[in-house]
């Protein structure tokens, strides 16, 4: 099982609900807390699991924007992991979600560096790397009812941008997604095999023009009609 | 990446002290370099004074240092989990080497040798270590290279050299025409290592925001990257250095490290041999300073810079 | 996919999960913005642990935006009042210094003197309230005061939107209506920045792309919405009703209009009276008796326009018998807009969109509203009783906020919006733009503002109402305006929702008259909520000659330290929206959804930890306290405990209560029925919402379902079943117009200048026409337009002021257009000085190509003041966040002409014209840096808890990840 995130460039319209939702849950969860240095003063600076960017593409006027969540891609190949000197980092065989012990975690941000998608985060109050679990303690606590047992981030999206799965079920909504959208992986040549698949925006669709018949010059082209009320 | 104070102070230190170990058990072993034991005394406590300091100073950058014992746990994957455990092992063969010498004199017995040359592998080894850390990140492609393990081993050697020679100097009052040879041989070694250095990492080449954005057909501008003040991944990976300044600081870095040693070596003086191997070791943090301020993480593509 | 527990046996690495036996969840509703999503808060020792969407509630369907999710942040702000403060005797207004007192005091000391004014002279009240949600309460309140100064900030919002919509089709965009999202095939959005609304819109434009409808947006900036949109079209600010009639005119020109729908559902077939310069003239023909007429084309004859029975001519000109020319409403828009004056042409030099594109996007409406017609088989009974076998769907909608209402021609360009879609015939249909219970009302809604005020007596009706004629006017016999906003006075004659960005101006001038008492809710007066804030500021503090305050007294309601709490005398601490009970009324603006009439409830899901009470619990005691009439018995004895008991036993008349569910005795009665003393319960058990479904029948064409029309009169929503006749002409402007040209047999205006805006800019019929500062100012010298928005994390939020949010942004950039600045040498995030006509700022620039060339932007309300909020003195927000609103005058450009007294507002509806402002841009000299003007720190609130410097937030101690060793050291090498 390799569990993930597709990600719709199409429709994100960079609310920012994912991060907030993100910062929320997870504080108070297996990954926290998620601290914030100076969240009243100047330059305010906490450990965040979801960072939402946006870009231009092309120049004016045919220029796009584009808003692209960005969070632990659970990568195949996950350089973070095999950097980890003291084990705290580590990508679960069961699902392929990649974690970190916060009681092992010595805070060398050797795995940051390894990272390069962003993904991983110090916490400035505990000294140790912050990033998604995939919500692992929301998909699997039986506690939770079962609709809700997917990623914070995926139930809030209100544009419903996020979709969370199995990429090695053919027929899951997120394997569909990346078969039926050319979904596309970040940064490929890096060869770290990323799992979660951001889906471009899809071409714009054709509606025809009604075709005139004849164009009416003034008033007196009206004809009127028997329509009653 | 932003140049952590600390980690420069480990990788030049250590990278010295397990230089001057190295060749100096080497030239014991040999025969080629003087057999004094006060001198092996002497660059023995040196070098493992600088490695001890190194190693401190690089638990300083960690930010929940109360775990660092963990560090020894993922020898199977990470190099600085196997850097943690080289580091660790080469104490015991580097005291019993140097308690030996202490106690027998320069003649050691073979037990005595052996864990010299077994320390002095080590040396290198964990030095092969440290570099390898930077080495397979694929994310840096200014350290992604085989460029860098070359660098660091031959910048420890040249800088181990310079010490060894200059310990030479304070302990026996006088020069070794071979270390001296050594060390000049080293500098010029190091000085091309490091200039292949600098013209690899000009070249053009690797990601670009085009790739990291997956938009490849047009230009791509960032907006906003998602939070006004700087955060963990600008603070660690937005380091930026003028161009102006980073002209001078090569300068600064080629003339400290290598140019002037060279010529103070040629004077073949004692007290200018210590000073042209303080001056590499300067030097060298400098050089350790742009190994690290000039290595352009990918991350930073996807906060605007438009190619690593 | 739903679980992965079921899939997967729980191995190694998976934390031990937190405890959840102390966690309990609660219902309730949002209150960041105006969209009160339904929340479900998970609490644990009286800490919230998780806000989430209500995934069965109808508004948000489970999701949630990043001010919902932060709601934790603002439940813990360090900013938060814990006490009654009064401003320290022998301090100054504004220095923030304050002495707590006790609530008996506090309340005392306000009933004493609002007990004062209301025996002596009730006008001396005003109470205005910002982004409430409670408007029938409050202005109930202020009614049986007897006080018509009161409203809340629609006239600064979305009034031109409201009175847009409810003059023409009975309701309107937004809170009145809303895209039917399951059926459209395209979406022509208009105007809408990152707001208004927030989720819903979202939630629907997933469901557009899904299906592959189209989504156009007009906008001359690019973020949020638009970045999604299928085509971006970069309009000139201010300019959207010219494109409107443009499109209009292409689809006249090509005879694209449901001739069906005009003859059966508008007024267009009406005959008008064409007498130009004669009284009367432009009204409908009613042949002496109280129905405007039609030309019957089989009777020939004229005939009741209301009549089922008969076949109207849509176009031609006729003569009454008695000589009167008279022509159809029709005639007179074929004439109009036929014109060149509307062709794309002409319309693309003003608006900046190419006139291809004009024709192009008109054509494609045409196209899927004739050629892609949909239908719903449903049979269904119109207003005259004939059974129909379909709804016919006509699958184009509209949507339109505030960059068409923030402009002082917004009424009317929400008018031309409108009568596109009409045109179109997708007005209450499938895919089209659909009506939310309570509306649609009759055109306007029955209500006439109150103006004859005495002591000790109730309003007769509500403070705010909807003119419809010049005998409406809250003005006295001179013509002079009756309320201190100079709202339905010849200023500003339909301001439905009042102005309440002139309160403060025209009371410290004493233009109309002075006040005594300024009291507010939750309005940031002292900041973002005011235009001219630089101003607004002395105005506050400005003094008599005796050294008393202009406005002697002023009381502010806040849960938070925000700016205006500095510059109140007497502050009453509010709760957070976690710690309260609240109504979202049918009696207000519901939170109904187009198929289902719904409203909700607040319920406290944490006990605050603070002296601090609901404003509303506050608003029931003092009118206990009062004796207003409503509140109290014939001998007057206190009717209600508290708000809670207010609500479950107030009748507004019977059966019909603040909340429309789980009513009756038994609680089983749904919009009518008895009080239900278990009401609150019903709701808490019902995840705190009532939701009442339509039948299929009564889901579309409301204006004209019989079915529907009986529903909504006993709901109380309308006041009888006739067909609801949408107003392409509007008659109920004519007047208006009739009276500025002197042809009105009624009150008409004395001053010049009012003549002038009346005739000019109450067309009976949409027009364009330039905005009002942009008419006064230089627009060489002034080059560039200036909007904001606010981004979608802090939208329509007067307290988003949080510290998970402030990192997102705390500091705001002036956004231009690369090339544009490019030209003019401004480099991206160096520091300009913007100017207007009213003063100037200094902002830091970032470039972006989503832009319109002529436009210059920020997002609003992220400058703040240091001190306030928690914040520190050198927080980004103060240092380095700007307002524009210092460059916005509340008054026209001063020309020192009579109308520089002037509100700049729309002329027709009052509402503040922010986005008319033109500014000039020069780069700052070397070393200016920073944000300009600065205001000096505000002080923390007494006892405040200084803001930490590390925040930890969680609601226990986490449970970690506990792994073994030996799965630490044996976890395979991938």
């Amino acid at each position: 099982m390799r569990l993930g995130l597709v990600v719709d460039l199409d429709t994100c319209v960079g609310c920012h609900g994912c991060a907030t939702a993100c910062k929320q849950w997870n504080t108070s969860g297996t990954i926290g807390p998620l601290s914030d240095k100076d969240p009243y003063g100047r330059n305010p600076n906490g450990a965040w699991l979801n960072r939402i960017r946006t870009y231009e593409v092309d120049d004016s006027p045919n220029s796009k924007t584009v808003h692209m969540p960005m969070s632990c891609m659970h990568c195949d190949d996950a350089a973070c992991v095999t950097v980890c000197p003291t084990g705290a980092s580590y990508k679960r065989s069961e699902d392929g979600i990649v974690l970190v012990d916060q009681d092992k975690c010595m805070g060398c941000n050797l795995c940051s560096w390894a990272c390069p998608y962003g993904a991983r985060e110090l916490d400035p109050q505990e000294g140790t790397m912050k990033k998604c679990t995939l919500c692992v303690d929301r998909i699997y606590d039986e506690k939770l009812p079962e609709d809700e047992r997917k990623p914070a981030c995926v139930m809030t999206c209100p544009t419903k941008s996020r979709v969370f799965g199995d990429f090695d079920d053919p027929n899951s909504e997120v394997s569909k997604l990346v078969r039926e959208r050319a979904g596309k992986q970040l940064l490929p040549e890096l060869g770290y095999n990323p799992v979660n698949t951001y889906l471009p925006p899809r071409n714009k669709p054709v509606v025809e023009q009604y075709q005139p018949v004849s164009l009416k010059d003034t008033v007196k082209g009206w004809v009127n009609k028997v329509i009653s009320r | 990446m932003h140049p952590a104070f600390s980690v420069l102070v480990f990788t030049v230190m250590s990278g010295a002290g397990y230089g001057l170990i190295t060749l100096m058990v080497l030239g014991h072993m040999s025969g080629f370099a003087p057999q004094e034991s006060g001198v092996l005394i002497g660059g023995g406590v040196l070098a493992l004074v600088m490695i001890t300091v190194g190693l401190l100073s690089s638990t300083l950058h960690l930010a929940n240092p109360k775990n660092a014992w963990r560090s020894f746990s993922r020898f199977k994957t990470s190099w600085l989990s196997r850097e943690a455990v080289f580091a660790v092992l080469f104490y015991p063969f580097t005291l019993i080497y140097l308690l030996g010498v202490w106690l027998q004199g320069a003649d050691v017995g073979t037990f005595v040798a052996l864990c010299g040359v077994v320390s002095s592998v080590l040396a290198m080894v964990t030095l092969f270590c440290t570099s390898m850390i930077y080495a397979s990140l694929k994310t840096i492609r200014q350290w992604n290279s085989s460029l860098t393990p070359v660098n660091y081993i031959a910048l420890g050697l040249m800088s181990g050299s310079l010490l060894l020679a200059a310990v030479q100097a304070i302990v026996a009052g006088e020069l070794a025409g071979v270390q001296l040879q050594m060390a000049m041989g080293l500098l010029v070694l190091g000085a091309v290592v490091k200039v292949v250095y600098l013209f690899w990492i000009g070249k053009p080449a690797g990601s670009t925001i085009n790739t990291a954005t997956g938009f490849t057909q047009a230009s791509v501008r960032l907006l906003d990257q998602g939070h006004t003040s700087n955060g963990f991944l600008n603070n660690e990976f937005g380091y930026t250095v003028e161009a102006n300044k980073l002209v001078r600081l090569r300068l600064l870095m080629l003339a400290l490290a290598f140019v002037v040693p060279f010529l103070l070596l040629l004077a073949a003086s004692s007290a200018l041999t210590v000073i042209a191997a303080l001056l590499v070791i300067a030097g060298l943090l400098v050089e350790r300073w742009l190994f690290f301020a000039e290595a352009r993480h990918v991350v930073r593509l996807f906060h605007g810079d438009q190619r690593t | 996919m739903t679980s992965q527990a079921n899939l997967i046996p729980v191995n190694s690495g998976l934390p031990e999960f937190e405890n959840r036996d102390k966690q309990e969840t609660k219902y309730t509703t949002c209150y960041m913005c105006a969209c009160r999503c339904g929340i479900k808060v998970t609490v644990e020792d009286n800490k919230v642990r998780f806000i989430q969407g209500n995934p069965n509630h109808p508004v948000n369907k489970g999701v949630l935006c990043a001010k919902g999710n932060s709601g934790i942040m603002k439940q813990y702000s360090p900013a938060k009042l814990s006490s009654p403060l009064l401003r320290k005797p022998g301090t100054e207004r504004g220095a923030g210094e304050f002495e707590e007192i006790s609530w008996e005091q506090a309340l005392d000391m306000l009933e004493k003197r609002l007990s004062h004014i209301r025996a002596t002279d009730p006008k001396k009240l005003a109470y205005f309230t910002g982004r409430d949600q409670m408007q029938a309460l409050t202005g109930m309140w202020a009614s049986q005061f007897g006080t018509i100064n009161w409203a809340a900030h629609g006239g600064f919002c979305s009034v031109n939107m409201a009175a847009g919509g409810l003059y023409t089709m009975g309701h309107a965009f937004w809170e009145f209506g809303d895209p039917d999202w399951e059926n459209t095939k395209y979406f022509l959005m208009w105007g809408v920045a990152e707001d208004h609304a927030s989720n819903p819109i979202k939630l629907g434009l997933k469901r557009l792309k899904e299906r592959g409808a189209k989504f156009v947006s007009v906008n001359p900036v690019r973020t949020g919405y638009q970045a999604i949109a299928d085509e971006w079209v970069a309009i000139r600010p201010g300019t959207d009703g010219i494109l409107a009639l443009s499109m209009v005119h292409v689809l006249l020109k090509n005879q694209l209009v449901d001739e069906e729908f005009l003859i059966r559902y508008t007024n267009s077939a009406q005959l008008v009276v064409n007498t130009p310069g004669q009284k009367g003239d432009g009204l409908f023909y009613r042949a002496g008796g109280e129905t405007p007429q039609v030309w019957d084309q089989v009777t020939e004859a004229y005939a009741d326009a209301n009549r089922p029975d008969v076949s109207p001519a849509l176009f031609g000109e006729y003569t009454a018998p008695d000589g009167t020319p008279l022509r159809t409403a029709m005639s007179i828009m074929l004439e109009k807009y036929m014109d060149d004056e509307y062709s794309p042409e002409v319309a693309a030099k003003e608006c900046g969109v190419a006139a291809e594109d004009i024709e192009r996007i008109a054509l494609e409406m045409a196209h899927v509203a004739f050629k892609e017609t949909i239908t719903v088989d449903v049979e269904w009974t119109d207003w005259a009783g004939r059974k129909q076998d379909k709804f016919i769907g006509r699958p184009v909608s509209m949507h339109a906020m505030r960059g068409i209402s923030a402009h002082s021609n917004g009424f009317q360009t929400c008018r031309a919006i409108h009568m596109l879609q009409v045109l179109l015939g997708t007005i209450d249909c499938p895919g089209g733009h659909l009506a939310k219970p309570p509306f649609p009302k009759h055109i306007p809604p029955g209500i006439k503002p109150a103006k004859e005020m005495a002591p000790n007596t109730p309003l007769k009706s509500p403070p705010l109402g909807f003119p419809t004629c010049p005998e409406d006017l809250a003005i006295d016999a001179d013509g002079k305006p009756l309320r201190i906003d100079k709202a339905y006075s010849w200023d500003a004659p339909i301001s439905c929702h009042g102005l309440m960005h002139m309160v403060i101006s025209n009371a410290v001038k004493g233009d109309p008259y002075k006040i005594d008492t300024l009291m507010l809710f939750m309005a940031n007066m002292a900041w973002n909520s005011s235009m001219n804030t630089e101003q607004t500021l002395e105005m506050l503090c400005a003094k008599e000659d005796d050294g008393e305050y202009k406005i002697p007294f002023i009381v502010c309601s806040d849960a938070f330290n925000s700016e205006m709490v500095a510059y109140s005398d007497l502050v009453l601490p509010d709760t957070t929206y976690l710690e309260r009970y609240d109504t979202i009324s049918m009696l207000d603006r519901p939170i109904s959804e187009p198929h289902a009439a719904c409203d909700s409830v607040r319920i406290p899901v944490i006990k605050p930890d603070r002296n601090v009470v609901s404003w509303q619990e506050v608003m029931v005691e003092m009118a206990g306290r009062l004796g207003f009439p409503a509140f109290t018995t014939g001998e007057g004895e206190r009717k209600y405990d508290d708000y809670k008991d207010f609500i479950v036993n107030f009748e507004k008349e019977p059966g019909i209560g603040f909340l429309a569910g789980y009513r009756g005795e038994n609680g089983d009665k749904s919009l009518r029925g008895e009080p239900n003393p278990r009401q609150w319960e019903a709701y808490e058990e019902n995840e705190g919402f009532f939701e009442f479904e339509l039948g299929m029948n009564q889901r579309y064409m409301r204006h004209a379902n019989r079915d529907y029309l009986e529903l909504a009169k006993e709901a109380g929503w309308i006041g009888n079943t006739d067909q609801i006749v949408i107003e392409l002409y509007s008659e109920k402007l004519q007047t208006f117009r009739l009276a500025g040209q002197g042809l009105y047999d009624g009150p008409m205006p004395t001053e010049e200048h009012h003549k002038e805006r009346l005739v000019k800019y109450f067309d009976p019929l949409p027009i364009y026409y330039m905005p009002l500062e942009e008419q006064r100012i230089d627009r060489d010298e002034y080059p560039y337009h200036a909007v904001n928005q606010r981004p979608m994390f802090m939208y329509h939020s007067w307290d988003s002021q949080n510290a998970w949010l402030r990192q997102i942004m705390n500091q705001n950039y002036l956004y231009m257009n690369r090339i544009a600045a490019e030209r003019d040498g401004i480099k991206d995030m160096s520091w300009v000085w913007v100017e207007s006509h009213n003063g100037k700022i200094r902002a830091q620039v970032k470039l972006m190509e989503g832009t319109n060339e002529q436009t210059v932007w920020t997002w609003n309300a992220i400058g703040k003041r240091g001190g306030a909020w928690g914040l520190s003195e050198d927080a980004n927000e103060s240092t380095d966040g700007f307002l524009m609103n210092h460059l916005i005058s509340e008054l026209l450009p001063q020309k020192g002409d009579e109308t520089d007294r002037v509100t700049n507002s729309d002329p027709i509806t009052g509402q503040a014209a922010w986005y008319d402002l033109r500014v000039k841009i020069t780069p700052a000299a070397e070393g200016e840096t920073g944000s300009w003007p600065q205001f000096g720190p505000l002080k923390p609130q007494p006892n405040a808890k200084p803001s930490p410097d590390m925040l930890s937030y969680t609601s226990h101690k986490n449970v970690n990840i506990l792994r073994s060793l030996s799965d630490i050291l044996t976890r395979g090498e991938k």
